[in-house]
């Protein structure tokens, strides 16, 4: 009986779709002054997309904020943001890591 | 002087511009770039540092309004290109190349009715500017920027026809250095834009011919009319713009003595409206010369179309 219990495990266990655990993504806010047309929010856009880590990028431009999503295991900190920021022309209010996501 | 050029244009009414400014006009005037910006002069707002901006722009112009029996009719036609590049936030360098048809009909004074045309490229602008104020806030920025650069002898200064060398102000270009400096401030909101700029071209002499020096105030206003609300995301924004123009320019020096009729004063408005998304730009303006003081007689200005478009490399 023991041994069939054992089998009928093995083989449900076989039978399942592996359990993945997903790692969370890391997202920040950052709020941009001086964001006030389309066609400036993208060179914010493109000085994100050269950062390492980078996944995706959000822009509400009437917040005057930007929704970065980081790769997997990736990070940005407060700095590197304020570089960014700056060499697209722009002022980093506030740095805001938001809560993960699964 | 005979009437087979387009350099004795002039007239002393206050209507109608003089195709010469008109030209200079434009030629200055399309250094603008960068951003949902004016369309016939530049902006303070920032190139990003180590990105390309683009912006071609097409024109087309008309004056045939002649007092003189020469019965002139000028066209122009072309186009400009414009490269900009941010080396940082603050700093970014720009490159203007135009190319232009230049085309003269007018009559003889032996009654034969003649055309004198010219094709190339003109005179390239390279020019720096640099932020050394801004005020970034919550949906807005004002920021003042100087620049300064030089114009290029790169168009052809010498072209000619059957009927001998064209006049200097048909050519496609001036064959001299040319400095410039000026300084332009923008105010930006969501909803609408301010540009401001005055600047001053010393130009040189090249083959016996001086341009006057000229000084130019520019404005622009720029409404968003689409979407009238803000509802989140990056919508594309439709502006209203109208931008006027100021110029005046010094007397032309031939052989270093002052020609008597050139020179002056012309006021430019011009309606325009303008597309913005993210990555390009669409626009098209209509410049109409609203008032015009120069020396002797002018050839009246009818109207230039420009359209074009900018990309986000």
């Amino acid at each position: 009986m023991s041994k069939f219990i054992r089998i009928m495990a093995l083989g449900m266990s076989l039978a399942l779709p592996p359990v993945v655990a997903f790692a969370a993504q890391t997202q920040y806010r950052l709020q941009v002054d001086g964001l006030a047309c389309p066609f400036c929010a993208y060179g914010i856009e493109k000085q994100l997309t050269r950062s390492d880590g980078v996944k995706d990028i959000t822009v509400d431009i009437d917040a005057g904020t930007v929704t970065v999503t980081m790769a997997d295991g990736a990070e940005m900190t407060k700095a590197q943001a304020s570089q960014i920021v700056d060499d697209a022309g722009f002022t980093l209010r506030d740095f805001t890591k938001l809560p993960a996501t699964d | 002087m005979p009437e087979t050029g387009i350099g004795s244009w002039r007239r002393p009414t206050l209507r109608a511009g003089g195709i010469a400014l008109a030209a200079l006009v434009g030629l200055l005037g399309v250094a603008g770039l960068a951003r949902a910006a004016p369309e016939t002069f530049n902006t303070a707002l920032p190139v990003p540092k180590g990105e390309f901006i683009f912006r071609e722009q097409f024109l087309y112009k008309r004056a045939s309004d002649d007092p003189s029996p020469a019965d002139r009719d000028v066209e122009v036609g072309g186009g400009v290109s414009v490269l900009g590049y941010g080396v940082n936030g603050d700093f970014a360098v720009f490159g203007v190349l135009p190319y232009l048809h230049k085309s003269l009909d007018l009559t003889t004074p032996a009654g034969q009715r003649v055309t004198r045309a010219t094709s190339g490229i003109g005179d390239a602008r390279l020019f720096g500017r640099y932020t050394v104020f801004k005020d970034n806030r919550r949906g807005r920025t004002f920021r003042i920027s100087p620049f300064a650069g030089v114009e290029l002898p790169t168009g052809d200064d010498n072209d000619g026809d059957a009927l001998g060398a064209l006049p200097a102000t048909l050519q496609l270009g001036s064959g001299s250095w040319d400095p410039f400096l000026g300084v332009v401030a923008t105010y930006q909101t969501l909803a609408y834009e301010i540009d401001v700029a005055t600047s001053y071209k010393i130009n040189t002499e090249a083959n016996g011919f001086t341009f006057g020096d000229e000084a130019r105030f520019d404005a622009s206003l720029q409404y968003r009319l689409w979407p009238r609300v803000l509802k989140g995301g990056l919508p594309g924004f439709l502006y209203g713009v109208l931008e006027t123009n100021l110029l005046y320019q010094d007397k032309n020096e031939i052989g270093g003595v002052n020609d008597p009729n050139s020179g002056g004063v012309t006021l430019f408005l011009s309606p325009s409206v303008q597309y913005v998304t993210r990555r390009w730009v669409l626009e098209a303006i209509v410049q109409l010369p609203a008032f015009q003081n120069l020396g002797g007689t002018a050839l009246g200005d009818d109207y230039t179309v420009r359209a074009g478009f900018r990309f986000n490399f």
